[in-house]
């Protein structure tokens, strides 16, 4: 039960810092307006590039269990369960063998551009190992997050991102706080 | 260098049974692009998808789009969508069909707000729909009206749509916003013409107004809504005035949205952080996609697909409008299986080069192919306007359907006009960059 509680709490870490490189950007922009006003540069092209990158990689994971990420269910949801469970499993274990490929070679970016000391173009000149550090390990954290729900639904569970998808009727009843 | 015609058949095989397997749309494009650079180019797969990925994902361009989802977020938990109904109403129920119009603008404003247009219709349709039936408006246009105006989130600015085309056709976002302006203002005159016509010939579909309003009576009930659109209004006028890129913009959009909710007295932390999250959700998810096209579209470029079916397509010999005759008929097909960014992002390695080839401007294009995405959206079975006043109404999707048609007719009337008429598009850009 621990193991299931650190779990969650990394996928739903890794959103909030997601969340934060967020508003990064907003505070970027912010940032070189008010340098425009005070007469001095601050070049955040790049800056909200890279948080923009980081939102991304470490929101993979929150928005994968909650069922954020889109796909088609037009076909598999007349199946009958037992076959639908088949298919999330297929689904699942094709996306985490994909997904860990994509870490791998992600994580020889990282590396290569360690090794080469490679620079971003832009006045900051920010070696590129650090942003790319973050989609590094948003990726690794959402292969972990796939393959744990292979296993959860292989268990006998119903997937996650089934469970909190918010239909799109959901917001109704929000409405009125 | 394998026969392209081969790779087509097993890119576009691969593609669709992942597709109707139910995996993830970025990570299909992705595996995809994989199976297209692995097995048919000698390129280094591996090290190809890691740099071209990264590279779609800090792109400057794309810092709007959060940002613009992330104000939409702010202000949807404000008060604004229960204000919507009252504070449209004394304005708009003398005019012939009463306060069917209020549908129709409503989604309009809520349009340029939240992007969405599920949450456009849904957020507009919970106060009306009850509200109308109450007071003896048909149903069947009540809840047409909604479904058709619900999908003007994809065109008015700030669109999310919009952003995402300029990100894969490389166009430039501010001239795509002012491009959409006048298309979005012509498709909502003609849904009110529309209802008006009807409501004239047949009187019986809607009640006449009788209270009458102050000016006074007519501000206070649109507290909120005055303020908002002078947010959009300025968020707009900035990109307009050449004053501000739109992530600029959109920054000044979110800061002006949470003062607008401070003073409205729903920013707490609570909200606040619920705003963020739900960005983060809806940002991450098209961002991904975006990444995994990025990624397939280097990969057919290997494979030389586009080329080959580009050439197919120049042997039919179609004149630019035939062209966009079989290209509306094509993604209206895909609309009934797959949402708006998936459908626009999937084809555009192969339609964008095809198009610009037929000399047709890609900035028109885009206005063009947000419109027929829209068409899309409430069309069965995957019409997620459909199933949001499908579930408010009690109906069946067959009577949403049926209520929905006209203005599925409507925006393809809208398509001609932009055709015939491409200056509708173009001029206030011209203007733009006039100044």
């Amino acid at each position: 039960m621990t193991l299931r509680r650190t779990l969650d709490g990394l996928y739903l870490f890794s959103g909030w810092l997601g969340a934060a490189f967020l508003a990064g950007i907003a505070l970027a922009i912010i940032a070189q307006v008010v340098g425009r006003f005070l007469g001095f540069t601050i070049d955040s092209t790049e800056t909200a590039g890279f948080c923009m990158a980081a939102s991304t990689f470490l929101g993979l994971a929150y928005t994968f269990k909650q069922g954020g990420h889109i796909r088609v269910t037009l076909m598999i949801r007349h199946l009958p369960p037992n076959l639908r469970r088949s298919v999330e499993l297929f689904c699942l274990a094709f996306t985490a063998a994909g997904l860990a490929y994509f870490t791998y070679w992600a994580a020889d970016l990282v590396y290569f551009s360690y090794v080469i000391d490679e620079i971003s173009p832009g006045l900051m000149a920010i070696p590129f190992w650090i942003p790319r550090s973050g989609m590094l390990l948003g990726l690794m954290i959402m292969t972990t997050a796939v393959v744990d729900e292979f296993f959860s639904v292989l268990r006998g569970a119903l997937p996650n991102y089934e469970a909190n998808a918010e239909s799109v009727f959901e917001p109704i009843d929000e409405i009125g706080r | 260098m394998t026969d392209p015609a081969l790779v087509s058949l097993v890119v576009f095989g691969a593609m669709i049974l992942l597709l109707a397997l139910g995996v993830w749309v970025a990570v299909s494009l992705t595996a995809v692009g994989f199976i297209a650079l692995f097995f048919f180019s000698a390129a280094p797969t591996g090290s190809l998808l890691a740099s071209t990925v990264w590279d779609a994902s800090w792109n400057w361009v794309l810092t709007a789009l959060p940002l613009f989802i992330w104000m939409g977020e702010i202000l949807f938990r404000t008060r604004l969508s229960s204000d919507m109904f009252h504070g449209l109403v004394p304005w708009l129920q003398r005019l012939p069909g009463g306060l069917f119009h209020v549908n129709i603008v409503g989604c309009g404003v809520m349009a340029a707000v939240a992007g969405s247009s599920a949450v456009t219709c849904a957020t507009v349709g919970r106060m009306s729909i009850p509200e109308l039936q109450k007071r003896g408006y048909n149903e069947q246009l009540s809840i047409g009206t909604l479904a058709g105006s619900g999908t003007l989130g994809l065109l008015i600015p700030p669109s999310i749509m919009l952003i995402v085309y300029g990100v894969i056709a490389q166009q430039s976002i501010s001239r795509l916003f002012i491009a959409g302006l006048l298309p979005g203002l012509m498709l909502i005159g003609l849904f009110m013409a529309y209802v008006a016509i009807r409501t004239k010939l047949n009187p019986a579909l809607a009640p006449v107004e009788t209270v009458r309003f102050t000016l006074s009576e007519k501000l206070d009930r649109a507290r909120l809504l005055i303020p908002v659109l002078l947010l959009i209004a300025f968020v707009i006028g900035s990109i307009y005035g050449g004053y501000a890129t739109p992530t600029e913009a959109a920054t000044m959009g979110v800061i002006g949205a949470l003062i607008l909710a401070a003073v409205g007295g729903s920013l707490t932390f609570a909200s606040f952080q619920e705003s963020l999250m739900a960005a983060l959700k809806t940002s991450c998810m098209i961002t991904f996609i975006l990444a995994g096209a990025a990624f397939l579209s280097i990969a057919m470029g290997f494979t030389g697909v586009p080329r080959v079916i580009a050439g197919y397509v120049e042997a039919w010999n179609l004149s630019p409008y035939e062209l966009l005759a079989v290209l509306t008929v094509v993604y209206i097909i895909l609309g009934c299986f797959l949402d708006g960014v998936s459908m626009m992002v999937l084809t555009a390695s192969v339609v964008l080069p095809m198009v610009d080839k037929a000399g047709i401007d890609l900035l028109w294009f885009g206005i063009f192919t947000v419109i027929v995405v829209e068409m899309a959206q409430i069309t069965p079975p995957v019409g997620f306007n459909l199933f949001v006043l499908q579930s408010m109404s009690g109906r069946d999707i067959l009577q949403v359907t049926r209520a929905a048609m006209p203005f599925f007719f409507l925006m393809l009337l809208g398509l001609v006009i932009i055709t015939a008429a491409p200056w509708l598009v173009h001029a206030p850009v011209q203007l733009m960059l006039a100044r």
